[in-house]
């Protein structure tokens, strides 16, 4: 895949009106509001965002890089030489997702974090299959081989959906991301900086919808504030992992390398989410 | 020659429990520790239920103490283990322990060999109640600890892990280098907990942005309690408090509260409840007075020493 090709998916999944927009979850920041933490700072919304931001970068990251790397790996074969896939491949890969999907379940131990992870990547992998995948009407005009590449892809994530669907596995949002990325031909670092961002400007737009900013404030905070704070965080924690892809023998050390939550007060916050009286938000 | 004593065979450091029941009354078959860790039995302990302090020479941890504890608790063996104080991290320094004799793993960083480790490492068949006093990490501190519980189907647990933002009294908030807690609980063969915290000196604010210290974003707390609750014996606990929890409505408030908590629910029997204070002492009472019930388990001599 050219430059050009990885800009235009850019593109697309950068459109506000895909579930990787925001009008279901606030990530806690309208719990924060109701608790009245927008009163110890004069920009609340800045604060929730450098709060934020690099929690989710070190909780999620790891397994939006390993799950690329697992889908990444499967597209290679898909669309290596030989064209072929070994034996198993599938299996494998659908397998290790299962896993990482797995281990971010029992990681994520906030009731309402979980649920809102859940929706949004089982709408990722919905997105792939039903957005992402050529019209049959086009279907005719383009060649065997290139039909056949595509249907494989499809063929691990639309059933990692059903795997989904009969709830043998979770299908979080940093998996689905990952996967989902990977499968349109992103490459890693398009992949963590996008995850970032769209959880940065889902924020924004969650803090428009609360009436705490204007739709030009957010415009303007997605420029100069979020930009810095968002390559800080891609920088700081790109080469983290989940410990479960790396080789044995391999020295992962989990205390420097692994997932963790480092805001304790986003955890209970997020969590109170459903004790606010009233709310417009899911989480 | 004869063997060494059994004791020498520990590296330092290093602690084990082994705990077990026979129908009316439970013994340590096996409690030992070796220097700057201290496991002691009170003789407290009644029926089935034991109780452990888990104590440290001089008072606290400094920089590359390791400290490793194994235990093993028997079918209906209740223990409830305690520390003395909280748990005081000094700060990392180039300079370790006289006494340390263990070597020093060539492949850890540095930075590592200097941190202040603690590993729990616990097979519950019976109970444990987990009940310490808070970390407290002086400025400059480095902390890793890492707790691994892995529980039969029957087996219960509570487990309180927390920090507080170090010595106010000296002006220390929220002062240290870093913090790292993991806990993991498996039930049987089914990993069901995996819950890391970690904080960090902050890195400096990119440019153009309000400066974000740690302190500021954990304000305006001081204390931070995670409460992981599993099987039979604490079932009475979780339905008091999930109740509770379930009765709260909040309303637009204009200022944050002195005391806040969650309750999450892991599975039928399991919940994680998270508390943080603006002061230390409200979190323990709040915590005690959520555990009540316990007492009717460990019986009222134990029971007024958690928390004390």
């Amino acid at each position: 895949m050219n430059d050009g090709d990885e800009t235009y998916i850019m593109l697309l999944l950068t459109d506000s009106n895909l579930p990787t927009g925001s009008f279901v979850a606030s990530s806690g920041l309208e719990s924060s509001i109701a608790h009245g933490f927008s009163s110890l700072t004069p920009s609340p919304l800045v604060t929730f965002i450098q709060d934020s931001l690099p929690t989710y970068a070190r909780s999620t990251l790891p397994f939006v890089s390993d799950a690329h790397r697992v889908v990444a790996r499967y597209k290679e074969e898909v669309e290596g030489s030989e064209g072929n896939v070994k034996a198993g491949g599938l299996e494998e890969a659908s397998r290790q997702l299962a896993e990482l999907d797995e281990l971010y379940d029992t990681m994520t131990l906030n009731h309402v974090a979980k649920r809102a992870s859940k929706a949004q990547g089982v709408a990722l992998l919905t997105l792939f299959s039903k957005g992402f995948s050529q019209p049959p009407s086009l279907a005719a005009y383009t060649d065997a081989e290139s039909r056949d590449k595509e249907s494989k892809m499809r063929e691990l994530l639309d059933g990692y959906k059903f795997k989904v669907r009969r709830e043998d596995v979770q299908g979080h949002l940093p998996i689905c991301w990952g996967a989902l990325a990977a499968a349109l031909g992103l490459k890693l670092e398009r992949t963590q900086y996008l995850h970032l961002f769209l959880h940065a400007r889902s924020l924004l737009s969650a803090g428009v919808r609360l009436n705490n900013i204007g739709p030009y404030g957010a415009q303007q905070l997605l420029l100069h504030a979020v930009r810095p704070l968002l390559e800080a965080e891609v920088t700081k924690c790109k080469d983290l992992q989940t410990g479960f892809l790396v080789v044995p023998g391999g020295n992962f050390n989990e205390p420097t390398q692994g997932p963790a939550n480092t805001w304790p007060l986003g955890e209970i916050l997020s969590s109170r989410h459903d004790l606010q009286h009233s709310r417009i938000f899911n989480s | 020659m004869s063997d060494p004593p059994l004791i020498a065979k520990i590296p330092p450091g290093n602690g084990r429990i082994h705990f077990i029941s026979h129908g009316i009354r439970s013994t340590f078959t096996e409690l030992s520790s070796t220097y700057p860790l201290k496991l002691i039995a009170s003789r407290d302990g009644t029926d089935n239920v034991g109780l452990v302090y888990i104590l440290s020479y001089g008072g606290g941890l400094v920089g590359g103490d390791q400290i490793e504890v194994k235990a093993i608790l028997g079918p209906d063996a209740v223990l409830v283990l305690l520390s003395q104080g909280s748990t005081k991290v000094f700060r990392t320094r180039p300079s370790i322990r006289q006494a340390t004799v263990f070597p020093l793993q060539a492949q850890s960083t540095l930075s590592e060999q200097l941190a202040t480790t603690q590993r729990l490492d616990f097979d519950i068949n019976g109970a444990l109640f987990l009940l310490p006093e808070p970390v407290t990490c002086f400025k400059a501190a480095s902390y890793n600890q890492t707790q691994t519980f892995r529980l039969s189907p029957s087996a219960s647990l509570a487990v309180l892990d927390w920090f507080t933002s170090g010595r106010r009294s000296l002006g220390e908030d929220w002062a240290f280098t870093r913090y790292y807690s993991l806990n993991e609980v498996w039930i049987a063969d089914r990993r069901i907990i995996k819950d890391v915290t970690l904080l960090e000196k902050h890195d400096p604010t990119p440019a153009g942005l309000p400066p974000r210290s740690l302190a500021d974003k954990l304000a305006p707390y001081a204390c931070y309690a995670t409460l992981i609750l599993c099987g039979p014996l604490l079932q009475d606990v979780i339905t008091s408090i999930s109740a509770q929890y379930d009765q709260i409505s909040v309303f637009k408030k204009s200022v944050p509260q002195d005391l806040i908590w969650s309750v999450s629910q892991i599975n039928c029997a399991s919940v994680v409840v998270r508390v943080a204070g603006k002061e230390t002492e409200t979190v323990k009472q709040w915590l005690k007075h959520q555990l009540g019930s316990l007492e009717a388990v460990t019986g009222p001599e134990i029971f007024q020493k958690c928390f004390a």
